[in-house]
Parts: C-alpha cells; structure tokens; sequence
C-alpha cells in the first residue's frame, strides 16, 4: 500500500520535477535574431565633399552613326547626378582634342579659375558594334519531321561601350579618380539598335560608378545573440 | 491538504530562484535584449548605445562584443566591427554565430577587395 502511494505521489510531482529542468533548458540555450543588414560599401572618392561638379564633354574616339554619343553622354551622367548629388550639377562645352590634356593640369584649372570645392566629370569614350555570326542547328516542328534537320547562319550584334572616366579638382588640376569601364552585350534581337543597347550598357557604368563616388550597400545576413 | 502546501512552497521557491536568477543576469542581458529590440526596429545608434553599456558591465560578453560588430558592420565602421568580432571570438570560439557572422564579414571584406583589385588589373589591361 506504501508503495502504491508513493508511487501515485511521484506521479505527481512529474509535472513539478520537470519544472526547473525546463528552466535550465531555458536558461542554457542561446537565443539569436537572424537580422537582414544592409552594409555600406566602400566609397573611392566621397563627392558629398564637394559643392559643385561639371559634367564637360568627352573625347569620343569612335561613335555611331545613329546619335551624338558625346551629347548622350553629358546628358546622362548630367540627370544621373543631379537626381543623387546633393549639390549644384552643371554641364560645359569643352573641346578635347588629345587624351594626354587629360593629365594638363593647367588647363582644367584655367577652366574654373575662381571655383573651389568644384569637380570636374570627363573622360574618354568610344562606342563600337559588331555582328557574330554562328551556325545553328534549327529543328523542325514535329509534324514535318520526316524533313532532315537545317542548319542556319544566325547573327548577333554585339555593343560595346568603353569609358575611361576622370575626376579632376577645378583649384589644383589633379585628377582624383579615374577608372576605365568597359561593357559589352549582344543582342540577336534584330531591332535593337545601337541608341537602345547604349542605354543598357550606359546604365551599367553609371552604377558601378556612382556606387564607388556617392556610396552603395550590399544586404547581408548576420546574427545578435543573447549570452 | 499537506501535499498541496508543499507544492505551493516547491512552485514559490521555484519560481523565486528563477527570479533571483533572472536578475544576477539581469541588467547586463536586458541591455543587450535592448538593443536587439531597438535594432529590429532599425534604430542601430540606440542599439550601439545599449551594446556598449552592456560591454562596459560585462567585457566578457561575446553577445554585446558580436551584436555591436555587426551594428558596426551596419553603420560602414567596418575596422571597430572587425575587432569586436575578434574580441567575441575569442572569449566564446565555439558559438557558431558568432562565427558564421565572422566568416561572412571577413567573405564581404575579400570581395570588395576583389572587386576593386579586378578594376585595376581591367584598366591595366
């Protein structure tokens, strides 16, 4: 009969028994928040330091027929900087005829004589097209299979825009960035013409490039703990 | 009647050493479940502030040493978070979130070292 009892008694206390073991349980597992974290790159030349950029014309060494690569250019960068610079964004005509007055100082500072905190956009820039062609096997349809299979010469025009780009301070004349950019992409969609596929590649530089000067972020995951 | 009282005491004491327990970890684990709380909510300047508080009363915490290397990460500071990632792997080395945290930073760090090394050899070219 004791023993009946004390066994009834064990059953229950279980539940109590099992309290602190399910505190301890607690206590030792480590809790985490797994968190999405978006963490800044790093930035090449920080051009929040400025007050002013000049976007000049570049120093085009092959361009289409098509459009003024020259024009688009300015254009583009002009609009793309004024949307996420905070400062005031111009454009000025200026005629480069070699690349080394890339390295004058004293021309870009006879440029903007009396502007400080002021930098320069400019660069070089050429924009080619070629067509690849390549044989393709073409398959027929199953209903006309007892036709031998085709092969066809398929083409692909392919755009490619190179940009070597500079920054260059308007009171010393040095050029504080410059970096060489080079997309290509082909296109086997007949219509895509070169102003088109400009844009695309164009798009490109411009985000690799305003990431390195006006700051991007990569998002990542990381973990806080609790001890 | 007996039985139910000593239950009673058992759930009392219990839960009084849950308690006293709670409050020995207390403060310095409230800072840093602070700051969890303020960096969910995206204010990461409160949780650095709650983070260092609870480094200042417990140096030895790898949790505040890894919660502010990655509100440090999150802020571009990215020399303070890579010590304090190294200070949370050394007082805890075996937590593996401590370490996945560790291995995908320095991972980020290479490839944006990549990257720019990958432009260079380009404009070499």
């Amino acid at each position: 009969m004791k023993m009946r009892r004390k066994r009834k008694k064990m059953k229950r206390n279980k539940p109590l028994l099992l309290l602190p073991l399910f505190f301890l349980v607690c206590c030792s597992v480590t809790n985490y928040w797994k968190v999405k974290v978006e963490v800044p790159s790093k930035i090449a030349l920080d051009l929040n330091q400025y007050s002013s950029i000049v976007v000049t014309d570049f120093l085009v060494q092959k361009e289409p027929k098509e459009f003024n690569l020259n024009q688009e250019i300015v254009k583009y960068f002009a609009d793309g900087l004024e949307q996420q610079f905070k400062g005031k964004v111009s454009s000025k005509k200026v005629s480069l005829e070699k690349e080394e007055l890339f390295k004058d100082r004293d021309f870009w500072k006879s440029l903007f004589p009396d502007q400080e905190g002021t930098v320069i956009l400019t660069g070089n820039a050429s924009y080619t097209q070629e067509i690849r062609k390549a044989i393709l096997e073409t398959r027929k349809k199953r209903d006309e299979d007892f036709y031998p299979r085709s092969q066809a010469i398929e083409e692909r025009r392919f755009y490619t825009l190179d940009l070597s780009l500079y920054l260059i301070d308007t009171t010393t004349g040095e050029a504080l960035y410059t970096k060489a950019f080079k997309e290509s992409q082909g296109y086997n969609n007949p219509n895509q013409t070169a102003p088109f596929a400009f844009f695309d590649l164009v798009e490109r530089v411009k985000e690799k490039l305003f990431q390195s000067l006006l700051g991007g972020s990569r998002i990542q995951e990381r973990y806080l703990i609790i001890d | 009647m007996k039985y139910k009282k000593i239950k009673l005491y058992a759930f009392i004491l219990i839960a009084f050493t849950f308690i006293l327990s709670g409050c020995s970890r207390s403060y310095k684990s409230s800072q840093i479940q602070f700051g969890i709380f303020a960096a969910q909510n995206a204010l990461w300047d409160e949780a650095i502030f709650r983070w260092k508080k609870a480094v200042q009363l417990n140096p030895e915490s790898a949790a505040a040493h890894n919660n502010l290397a990655v509100a440090y990460e999150k802020k571009g500071l990215l020399d303070e978070a890579e010590k304090e990632y190294e200070t949370a792997m050394k007082l805890n080395p075996k937590n593996s979130y401590i370490k996945a945290n560790f291995e995908n930073f320095k991972k980020s760090l290479v490839s944006q070292d990549e990257d720019e090394k990958k432009e260079k050899k380009d404009e070499k070219k």
